[in-house]
């Protein structure tokens, strides 16, 4: 008899939890289903970023006369759990459109969840370019923020030749890249690669400013590594005009000590992982460092709609935005809302249509415009910006349009 | 168990002749390799205390260094502690969690076994992750100390200084573990203990007392190693977590409750990363020497055994 | 009599699921009986008395070797599964004959330095696996349908069940058990213990290596950070614990039992979930050190006295 308790149980336990989903249910608002890891600071800020947008739609009135709803669930950087949660949001609470995203393993175990439903999409995060091949160039409901992998190191090629026309001084002839030896360095590694290789037969973005370059691994601080002294003996060796690190934010201070120790001060010391350690700006070894990023606080001086953002999501969760997934969020949110006013309709095609037309003025500094990258049709930002770290403060170099300082150079202890 | 010196002379040996030949061929990877192998050491010797005085492996000790490091940040932080002064009161700090987390949880699990033990320090690690994560988020901290990058140049051979600290707290902390253990008389007690708890139960020795103290001492030393290596890392949740399995394998190389083949351990380990490290474009592969090193070890120690 | 109707109904829930629930309940279900799959098949090695640590690396074999034969030389899909199974199962055997003569935690160790040592070989190939990037199908299994997938996953998990259920009550239960509870006396009373523990590891490995696969076709990818995640490894174990070892009933309740609380709790406290889920497996340590399952069963052999398997602490069927 007592056998059955525990069938009784686990009974109990699954209907308990089929219930209480099904008691999500409202009909009325628009939904808008995220998918964040809400343990980690990209996907909070991004989500609070989320929230901040949802609100001030819906303290205009709305869109198309309804209000919205944002649903946001965790996905723990799991992949079963991030794709799981698609299936959640389209089915139990029936979203209308799926938005947010770190972390390319996710993301591409996402994707078959989100090839099953076709529902529009606006992906913030996930850069890897296997996750663009597995989306296929046929998706036209989907819609990619975050520049790809490849589209970075050409981005910054761009700038760099820009800077180095504007700056009779600065040279970037040899370039030295330590990469972090998981997905997210190698990728890097690999585009910088081609890039070089682009340069060499006189074309690409590096063309007319990179003569060599080099690149060696590393096992990231935040997966138990840490020691980068013999790499960086040997950048020391190569002696680059430009030195690059890809890593993560728990890279940036162990890096510049060890550089400092082995005496390696190249003339430009840049950094490119997706965020950088609370405080770094006051860090004194932080000076003078140039990074490479999407946003800096500093954009608040030069465009009104990052001023707005940074004031409005300060009052509203009492923090200030420390990624830029933050304004990231906020913008993936934004310019869905735009085109879906533009468009005047839910329908699909008609909202595809009106997504590719829609041109929004970001938070990030620079306008969100669709345009076809190397597999799918419906790309966003292509372009990185440089920033650098004065005085404790990170600023805008390039694009010269919204920078808010000159560069300093050369790097220095 | 054993805990003398005598029987590892024939591996002193051995490893004074490696690290002769690595500091002909590279100077740089042998002293990166020292340093880097006596954290690893100095992390793993409590990690092996309590396997082997009490028997149970602790899965959350990655993250007790964690809560090391992120209460050393705070009083930096608020106090503008200096780091290494900061060690003291987290020692002190560390003592008292160590002990509370022994009488609420481990105490219970002693006999039961490594699988409940494991499950409840899985458990542990997981609280206290999620609790740093709640405090201070995922972003990584730190803290700025003038002193940690400092490097030296002896005949145009230029290596940093600070980290010869953990050469000399690793071989401090193990050299005072082994007095403890051999002339004090907790310490004789706490042999007593790991060489046979039934036993030393008999002869009045209060078992749980001895489990209590050991437990939390190597927790506490986890708040020196603490303090030892803020100024050169930054801070985040996971910080500690990947310190669990090497320290795990350390304490596998040297075989159970053998604490001076931990420091063996510790720097061999360190300079075989090091020297895959100096090779260019397979530095990839350094991982490879860790753990191949570590199961070459112990089954070729499998053979030369009784099985 | 009994016993078999709960079992029916039970198969009877599980095979009709689909007809009731949606595709959300599916997944959710999918993933656990990934899980479950996985902590049995530890359990399984475990009761010989062997502690793996390397679940996470055979699954990781299986993925990858299922991927890229389907990738590289256009297996179809569910042949490549059995390849996966089968070629973990093959890098067992080889590596058995050195691992299987260690005992306890080096033997733990040793498989938790191999499921590494893959992995690093694995991102270092990278013109064969796609490196630290991995590698992507072109499409999930069954074009990703809910259904099948979870089918599928039923049938290797049912599967999975089976061959526990055969284990505990063939020959080889037996020479498990005497191995585990005294080596010494099983190896003088002519039992083959190396044969055995290299059958089970052999078997157990395979397993992993067909979950594994299975889990890189439902998600169309493998990488070697997610693909080699210590998820794989630590999740399987704190399930079976939890629901309590040396039976097949254990890891299953286990599986069910964390994979509903864990995604339960993350829908209702979207911050800190985590810490709870953590709690409760420390207060099941504490209060039921010995798993929810054996708990009760042991409660019910005293109070019904229903007799049976004497086997210390362990509830078997």
């Amino acid at each position: 008899m007592k056998r059955n308790s525990i069938l009784i149980f686990s009974l109990v336990v699954i209907l308990a939890f089929a219930f209480s989903l099904s008691s999500y249910a409202q009909d009325d608002p628009i939904k808008i289903g995220a998918v964040n890891p809400l343990g980690d600071i990209t996907g909070d800020q991004s989500t609070k970023a989320m929230e901040l947008a949802v609100k001030e739609i819906n303290d205009n009135g709305g869109l198309l006369g309804r209000p919205v709803e944002l649903i946001v669930v965790d996905s723990e950087f799991k992949p079963e759990k991030g794709a799981a949660a698609i299936d959640k949001l389209a089915t139990v609470d029936e979203v209308d459109f799926f938005v947010g995203g770190m972390s390319s393993g996710v993301h591409q175990a996402q994707i078959p969840s989100l090839k099953k439903y076709k529902k529009i999409t606006i992906w913030a995060g996930a850069a890897s370019y296997l996750a663009e091949e597995a989306i296929g160039p046929d998706a036209d409901w989907y819609f990619h923020l975050h520049p790809w992998d490849y589209q970075q190191g050409e981005s910054y090629g761009i700038g760099w030749s820009d800077i180095a026309e504007a700056r009779e001084e600065v040279e970037i002839g040899k370039v030295f890249l330590a990469y972090e030896e998981g997905g997210f360095g190698t990728a890097s590694f690999e585009s910088y690669e081609v890039l070089a290789d682009q340069a060499d037969e006189g074309e690409g973005p590096y063309a007319d400013i990179l003569s060599d370059f080099e690149g060696g691994s590393f096992k990231s601080a935040a997966l138990g590594g840490g020691e980068y002294r013999a790499l960086l003996r040997r950048a020391k060796e190569f002696d680059p005009d430009l030195f690059i690190w890809a890593g993560y934010a728990a890279d940036a201070i162990p890096l510049l000590a060890q550089s400092r120790e082995v005496g390696f001060e190249p003339p430009l010391y840049v950094g490119a992982p997706p965020g950088w350690p609370a405080d770094f700006e006051a860090n004194p070894l932080s000076d003078k460092v140039v990074l490479y990023g999407m946003w800096a606080p500093a954009l608040k001086e030069v465009s009104e709609v990052a001023e707005h953002f940074w004031d409005g999501y300060i009052k509203m969760h009492q923090e200030r935005p420390a990624t830029y997934f933050a304004p990231l969020g906020y913008t993936n949110i934004m310019y869905l809302a735009k085109a879906i006013e533009n468009a005047g309709t839910l329908e699909k095609e008609a909202l595809i249509e009106s997504l590719e037309n829609t041109e929004y003025d970001s938070p990030l500094g620079t306008t969100l415009k669709i345009a076809p990258s190397n597999v799918i049709k419906h790309q966003g930002f292509t372009r990185q910006k440089i920033l650098q770290y004065q005085d404790g403060q990170q600023h805008v170099i390039w694009p010269f349009e919204v920078s808010t300082a000159e560069l300093e150079y050369p790097f220095s202890w | 168990m054993s805990f003398s010196l005598n029987k590892s002379y024939k591996v002193l040996l051995l490893l004074v002749i490696f690290i002769v030949i690595i500091g002909f061929w590279n100077p740089n990877a042998l002293l990166d390799g020292l340093q880097r192998g006596s954290l690893y050491s100095l992390i793993a010797l409590p990690l092996a205390l309590v396997l082997g005085i009490l028997g149970v492996l602790n899965l959350a000790h990655g993250e007790f260094l964690t809560v090391g490091l992120y209460f050393i940040f705070m009083l930096n932080n608020r106090f503008n502690l200096d780091p290494l002064v900061a060690i003291i009161p987290t020692v002190i700090f560390l003592l008292i969690l160590g002990a509370i987390i022994y009488w609420l949880t481990i105490k219970r699990v002693v006999k039961e076994g490594h699988l409940s033990q494991l499950l409840l320090t899985f458990g542990i690690s997981l609280i206290l992750i999620e609790t740093i994560n709640i405090f201070w988020t995922s972003m990584a901290r730190n803290t700025y100390t003038s002193y940690s990058y400092a490097s030296m140049e002896v005949g145009g051979f230029r290596f940093g200084t600070y980290e010869l600290l953990y050469i000399l707290i690793a071989v401090l902390v193990l050299v005072g573990l082994q007095l403890f253990l051999k002339k004090t008389r907790l310490g004789q007690a706490t042999f007593a203990v790991g060489q046979n708890p039934k036993g030393a139960k008999i002869v009045g020795i209060n078992v749980n007392y001895v489990y209590l103290f050991v437990f939390s001492v190597a927790v506490a030393i986890l708040g020196i190693v603490a303090g030892a290596m803020l100024p050169r890392t930054a801070i985040f949740p996971e910080v500690g977590s990947p310190f669990t399995l090497k320290s795990f394998a350390l304490a596998a190389m040297a075989g159970m409750g053998n604490l001076n083949g931990i420091l063996f351990a510790g720097v061999t380990l360190g300079i075989g990363e090091a020297v895959i490290n100096s090779i260019p474009n397979y530095g990839g592969w350094s991982d490879i020497v860790f753990f191949g090193v570590l199961i070459i070890v112990i089954i070729s120690r499998s053979y030369r055994g009784a099985r | 009599m009994r016993k078999n109707l709960i079992i029916l109904l039970l198969l009877i829930i599980a095979l009709t699921l689909p007809l009731y629930t949606g595709v959300y309940i599916l997944h959710i279900f999918s993933s656990i009986l990934i899980f479950l799959a996985l902590s049995l098949s530890w359990d399984m090695m475990l009761r010989t008395g062997q502690l793996s640590f390397g679940t996470a690396g055979f699954f990781g074999l299986g993925a990858y070797a299922s991927v890229l034969i389907v990738v590289k030389m256009g297996f179809n899909p569910i042949l490549s599964l059995l390849i996966g199974a089968i070629f973990s199962g093959l890098i067992a055997f080889i590596l058995g004959f050195i691992v299987l003569r260690l005992r306890e935690i080096y033997f733990a160790i040793t498989t938790l330095a191999l499921t590494h040592v893959f992995s690093v070989i694995i991102r270092n190939f990278s013109d064969f696996t796609g490196g630290a990037s991995g590698t992507i199908l072109a499409n999930a299994i069954f074009e990703g349908d809910p259904v099948k997938i979870y089918y599928l996953i039923l049938i290797v998990a049912v599967l999975v069940i089976i061959i526990s259920e055969v284990f505990k009550r063939s020959r080889i239960h037996y020479a498990i058990n005497a191995i585990r509870n005294d080596e010494i006396t099983a190896k003088s009373s002519g039992i083959n213990v190396f044969k055995y523990l290299l059958f089970v590891f052999v078997v157990t490995s395979a397993i992993q290596g067909l979950v594994g696969a299975v889990y890189a076709h439902q998600y169309a990818f493998v990488n070697p950070e997610s693909t080699f995640s210590l998820n794989f490894l630590l999740l399987p174990i704190a399930m079976a614990l939890v629901g309590g070892i040396y039976s097949t009933n254990g890891p299953i309740i286990g599986a069910l039992l964390l994979g509903l609380i864990s995604e339960y709790l993350k829908l209702i406290m979207p911050y800190g979930h985590l810490i709870v889920y953590g709690l409760i497996i420390v207060f099941v340590v504490l209060f039921l050190p010995r798993g929810i399952y054996s708990t009760i069963h042991n409660k019910l052999l005293k109070s019904n006295i229903i007799g049976g398997d004497k086997n210390a602490n362990t509830a078997s069927k």
